[in-house]
């Protein structure tokens, strides 16, 4: 599940944002409300971007219903094809 | 393999070991079954007898083989067992593939299709008749079974729609996790993982392990796009490395297409290498050629969302002037409305003045000629009271010379000058100065015009 402040939510959030600006539906204080909460998510996005790390975790359980941290094993191929 | 096939045998002919397998062996049958009913004669076998002595003959006369035909009415039971004869132009061959074998075949041979099938003969007792039993069936040709299979399961796919590009969906722009369906040693999932390292190491990556090839791995795989498409992910990579048809068959089985067609997830599917196509490729909402390019199709690249970044921002920007802009615009109407208005209204109010002042004029001349009228009886009562009309009809005033009104005659001593008023001047006057004498006619008259107070005439 996306984090609440994750890059995507972020994006969306300031397409939403840059979409009311556009529309012209705003009251003039909202407007600019809306400009800085915009301008807050830009500048953590670039953050995201620079700084991130990324995060594999595994499915497990018949049911799949259990999640942890995927470890890639030493060694790959077993019952894999060839690398393309 | 023929190890197998030899077990095989062993497994549905138990007995043949402990069964008489020589003439004279079988012999001895007859002789105790004549023995029995007491009558002589020749010897005579049993069906069964016979029946086993030809399927011991046949089976180790005959070494496992391959034999080519043309396959005609193949039914497969319920039990799983296959059924079909092999034929040529002049012969046919009645075969039996049990169910463990069966199992295999990726679909049903067409009828009348050209086939090589591996097996060995034998005799089925219970009816006498000889039969190739058959380990392996391939068809001749590119493909072969495989290739039936693949384009049998596609044309009902089609059929269906499963296969159509209006079923395709766009994949989200900003996945926040990417699912990934394969095998978690293999190849492929470490290039997904290393393109997602590269191009979004922002996201999640969300790994369902399954077998990738060999049975099962189908079940497998259709199963963990089903468990992860009601997950909260954004996008779904099905992923595997090339191989042999044989290796890749899982994608193309049937319950992955379904699950791949059902997932309300979209679904990139990136098997084999760029050559392979499968069932699920053709069903997958993104076909990529190879795991690394199917990573590549579900993830943004990092200088893209810069870019993506770069342009919201102007766009921010843009938005708010605009909203200045349209707050300036509204403005201006609002000015320019205001002054309509005002022009209108300031129009009404000189118009009302206009016609308020002509009223009020109106009503001041009345009031004017009504004072003026009033004035004018005023002024005639008042003429009537002036001295002037008084000294008009003849009387006249004595002033002495400094204006004050001379009354009495003790006002008129002897040589007093004086001025007598009249209507249209003075007259200046002397008082005879008779001394002793009294004062003259002049100045009786002038006695009588003061006694009188009211003169007839001035001299």
């Amino acid at each position: 599940m996306p984090s609440e402040g994750g890059l995507d939510r972020r994006l969306k959030r300031i397409e939403d944002i840059v979409a009311s600006l556009d529309s012209d539906e705003v009251d003039l204080d909202e407007a600019l409300a809306l400009f800085e909460e915009g301008v807050g998510h830009l500048r953590r996005a670039q953050q995201i971007l620079e700084t991130a790390e990324l995060k594999v975790e595994e499915l497990i359980g018949a049911q799949g219903d259990e999640v942890r941290e995927f470890e890639a094993p030493d060694q790959g191929d077993r019952d894999d094809g060839d690398r393309d | 393999m023929s190890d197998g096939t030899l077990d095989l045998f062993a497994d549905r002919a138990p007995a043949h070991s402990r069964e008489p397998s020589s003439a004279a062996d079988a012999g001895a049958g007859p002789s105790e079954g004549l023995r029995a009913s007491g009558m002589p004669g020749p010897r005579v076998w049993t069906v069964r007898q016979v029946n086993r002595a030809v399927r011991l003959q046949l089976e180790q006369s005959l070494p496992q083989l391959w034999v080519g035909g043309e396959v005609t009415n193949f039914r497969r039971q319920r039990s799983g067992h296959c059924y079909f004869t092999l034929k040529d132009d002049t012969a046919q061959l009645r075969c039996v593939m049990f169910r463990r074998e069966a199992a295999r075949l990726p679909t049903d041979p067409r009828e009348g299709m050209m086939v090589r099938v591996f097996g060995g003969l034998t005799l089925y007792e219970a009816r006498g008749v000889y039969q190739l039993v058959v380990a392996r069936l391939e068809a001749e040709g590119e493909g072969g079974m495989w290739k039936l299979a693949f384009d049998r399961l596609k044309r009902r796919l089609d059929a269906e729609g499963l296969t159509d590009a209006a079923r395709k969906r766009g994949l989200p722009a900003f996945p926040g996790t990417v699912a990934v369906v394969t095998s978690p040693t293999g190849a492929a999932l470490r290039d997904v993982i290393a393109v997602a390292r590269r191009r979004a190491p922002w996201v999640r990556v969300l790994v369902r392990g399954t077998r990738v090839q060999g049975r099962g791995a189908g079940e497998e795989i259709a199963a963990a796009v089903s468990t992860l498409a009601s997950r909260d992910v954004d996008v779904i990579v099905v992923a595997r490395g090339g191989g042999t048809i044989e290796d890749l068959w899982g994608f193309n089985d049937e319950a992955v297409a379904r699950a791949v067609a059902s997932s309300p997830v979209p679904v990139v599917s990136g098997v084999g290498h760029e050559t392979d196509v499968t069932i699920c490729d053709l069903v997958a909402d993104v076909r990529a050629a190879t795991p690394s390019a199917a990573a590549e199709a579900a993830l943004p690249d990092r200088r893209a969302v810069v870019r993506i970044l770069d342009n919201l921002g102007t766009r921010l920007g843009k938005g708010l002037a605009g909203q200045a802009r349209s707050r300036r615009w509204r403005l201006d109407q609002a000015r320019d409305l205001l002054h309509r208005r005002g022009r209108r209204r300031v129009e009404t109010c000189r118009g009302r003045l206009v016609r308020e002042r002509s009223l009020v004029a109106g009503v001041m001349r009345a009031r004017i000629a009504r004072h003026r009228a009033r004035l004018a009886r005023d002024a005639a009562a008042m003429e009537a009271l002036s001295p002037m009309s008084t000294l008009a009809r003849g009387y006249a005033v004595p002033l002495d010379t400094r204006g004050r009104l001379l009354r009495k005659t003790a006002d008129f001593p002897p040589a007093r000058e004086f001025s007598l008023r009249v209507v249209d001047g003075g007259v200046a006057c002397r008082v005879a100065d008779e001394p002793g004498g009294g004062p003259t006619a002049t100045s009786r008259r002038a006695e009588r015009v003061g006694r009188a107070g009211r003169a007839h005439r001035a001299e």
